[in-house]
């Protein structure tokens, strides 16, 4: 729970950060700045494709790869599992259209009955239209903030920026980052994994406070 | 000219060469899964199915038959046209994606494409079932056409105003023209791509594309005149613009649903493994998923606009069917045909498992018969009068229709069963296989 009521905070802390302060890191430089985590660079598809499979199976969740291109497969190679944005969709699609029907229901058959056209109050044929279109308008709104709101976007900046050799990622090198927030990150045993696995230029990326 | 020429060749051809093209083609051969055991079956493999289905559907034949002398031929024909509609939609829905996959150059659905072939292949005999009905309906002065109907015809004016377009001779004129299109259409994509199978000649994907180009409006055409003519006019008095599309919406639903059907028995036999796998049966997942919310949404806004305007003329082919006995078929409508296909469709678990699929598929071919007996049936019990067919199914009598509409998808099914298994069960030499092979939705 505490857990989970940090990095709630820790999300905050990044939009607002005169309002929250972040929790205390769990490994900091010796300046005294926070660790984002580690990064090793990769020069060939293949081998950051099977690099990446012994990251999932060393038990990592909160990493990534950064490649120039789209790599086929790479989502089962690093474990990553199937979003929950459809369950928060269909939700929405629910809460969409129960909206519109009870809006529609309660007001002009129970609250304000009016005749309109000579049609009977409760017409669910007149309803139709507008609570397809809240369904609609819920879930589209869901997909996009959900998506938001699961994948950290949009920011104002990220650590990974502070590396100079990380704009690399976007034109010729593969760059897997592994971040202190995992719970199986150690400052040694990850920059072992990194180079047994065969990264090289292995840095440790520093957020700036 | 030809100093210009000289000096300025042409750039280097941006198609492949013949050379890369037969290459591409033993590339695609030598694949493991492209051996003979897995693409063709074996010489009377499905003997057993064709047989059953011939047994069901000319028992079925047979029964309507009968019950049309003995018990009511209004019942009997209404019965019959369900079936022949409900396979009308399948032929030409198959016909439909095939056009539809060529003039797109479609990769992924290269494996299934020959099942969309036989299935647009079956148009000829459904035309040939048509045949029957057409002649009925003509030599009996209009059986279930009042339009047909010479004295009807001299006391209503509408019908006279109607008249230069709901006749006999043209009726007769369009139905040849709909067998010509549809049969002239469907021979040639099919005869090319078997043609294809044989030889591997680039040609002939080139000209199904060219052909299918022009193909789409005719067909779009027939199908919506063929759909007025045969089941707008049962009742002259009505007209919707939307008429042909909610027939197309049911014909690419219901034609999807039946390759799903094949694709996935198929697989049970042990063929095309690794050709056909749940990547294919989640894109015809969400055809049918599509085609079921377009439908609904087609069907919707048809009936919603007469509802609202509440004009007698347009609202009393809607009344007819919320009285007499006929409301529940409104229901099998609302929530049959959309609110539970849409449900089951929805689940993404649903779409990639070929079993669970399969079961949606004969739910959706089962639904899409009610939707032709909703448009149907209700006319034979208005033209042969209250007394002679009982409104709704209340009675015994209701296996008149189960045997009218089993008997002619029992025969449907006898042929297609007959044609699968006559040739490959995929186009082997098209060079665009591996794409279909390697298929994979990334969502």
């Amino acid at each position: 729970m505490k857990a989970q009521i940090d990095k709630l905070l820790s999300v905050v802390a990044d939009y607002f950060p005169m309002v929250v302060r972040k929790p205390a890191p769990r490994f900091v430089t010796e300046r005294g700045n926070r660790v984002y985590g580690l990064v090793a660079e990769f020069t060939e598809t293949p081998k950051v494709f099977h690099a990446a499979e012994h990251v999932r199976d060393a038990g990592y969740s909160k990493w990534d790869v950064h490649t120039p291109f789209p790599i086929h497969d790479i989502e089962t190679a690093m474990g990553i599992k199937t979003t929950r944005l459809p369950l928060m969709a269909g939700g929405a699609a629910i809460a969409g259209v129960a909206t519109g029907a009870l809006l529609q229901w309660g007001t002009t058959a129970i609250l304000f009955p009016q005749v309109v056209q000579g049609k009977p109050y409760d017409a669910w044929q007149a309803f139709l239209p507008i609570t397809f279109e809240l369904g609609i308008l819920f879930t589209a709104f869901m997909c996009i903030f959900g998506m938001l709101a699961l994948n950290g976007l949009p920011r104002f900046h990220h650590p990974l920026f502070s590396h100079a050799r990380f704009c690399h990622a976007s034109n010729d090198t593969f760059v897997i980052a592994i971040e202190a927030e995992d719970p199986n990150f150690d400052p040694v045993k990850t920059r072992e994994l990194l180079e047994k696995i065969g990264g090289t230029h292995i840095a440790l990326i520093e957020d700036e406070n | 000219m030809t100093q210009i020429a000289a000096n300025h060749p042409a750039p280097a051809a941006t198609a492949l060469q013949d050379t890369e093209w037969d290459a591409r083609l033993a590339r695609i051969a030598a694949d493991k899964r492209m051996s003979k055991d897995n693409t063709t079956l074996e010489p009377g493999a499905l003997g057993g199915v064709m047989k059953m289905f011939l047994g069901v559907g000319v028992l079925g034949l047979i029964v309507t038959l009968i019950g049309g002398f003995a018990i009511n031929p209004y019942h009997a024909l209404a019965a019959y046209e369900v079936g022949v509609f409900t396979a009308l939609a399948m032929a030409l829905g198959g016909l439909f994606f095939v056009m539809v996959f060529h003039s797109l150059n479609a990769g992924w659905s290269i494996t299934l494409r020959r099942q969309f072939e036989n299935v647009a292949w079956m148009v000829r005999w459904v035309w040939v079932m048509m045949i029957p009905i057409v002649l009925i309906e003509i030599l009996t002065k209009g059986m279930l056409f009042d339009w047909l109907d010479p004295s009807k015809v001299a006391e209503s004016h509408l019908l006279q105003v109607k008249e230069p377009y709901l006749n006999a001779t043209f009726f007769g004129v369009r139905f040849l023209i709909y067998g010509l299109v549809w049969i002239t259409l469907s021979t040639k994509l099919i005869g090319w791509s078997m043609k294809a199978d044989e030889t591997g000649d680039r040609s002939l994907g080139r000209k199904a594309r060219f052909w299918s180009g022009f193909g789409i409006p005719c067909f779009a055409l027939t199908t919506a005149f063929a759909s007025f003519d045969f089941l707008m006019s049962l009742d002259y008095r009505f007209f919707s613009t939307m008429w042909g599309v909610m027939y197309f919406a049911s014909a690419a639903l219901v034609s999807t649903a039946v390759v799903t059907l094949i694709a996935s028995r198929l697989l049970a036999r042990g063929k095309l493994v690794g050709l056909v796998h749940e990547e294919h049966f989640h894109d015809l997942g969400k055809l049918m998923f599509t085609f079921t919310v377009f439908w609904g949404y087609i069907g919707f806004s048809q009936y919603f606009l007469i509802w609202y305007s509440n004009i007698p003329e347009e609202t009393a082919w809607y009344l007819f069917r919320q009285q007499n006995g006929w409301q529940w078929l409104f229901v099998v409508m609302t929530i049959g045909h959309f609110v539970v296909p849409f449900l089951m469709l929805v689940w993404r678990k649903t779409k990639r498992s070929p079993k669970l699929l399969s079961m949606v598929a004969i739910y959706v071919i089962i639904i899409t018969a009610f939707d032709m007996v909703w448009i149907i049936r209700p006319m034979a019990y208005l033209n042969a009068g209250p007394d002679a067919v009982d409104p709704g199914f209340a009675s015994w009598n209701v296996f008149l229709d189960i045997a009218g509409v089993v008997g002619v998808l029992g025969i449907f099914g006898a042929i297609l069963t007959w044609k699968i298994g006559r040739s490959n069960l995929l186009p082997i030499k098209d060079p665009m296989l591996h794409e279909a092979m390697s298929h994979k939705n990334y969502v």
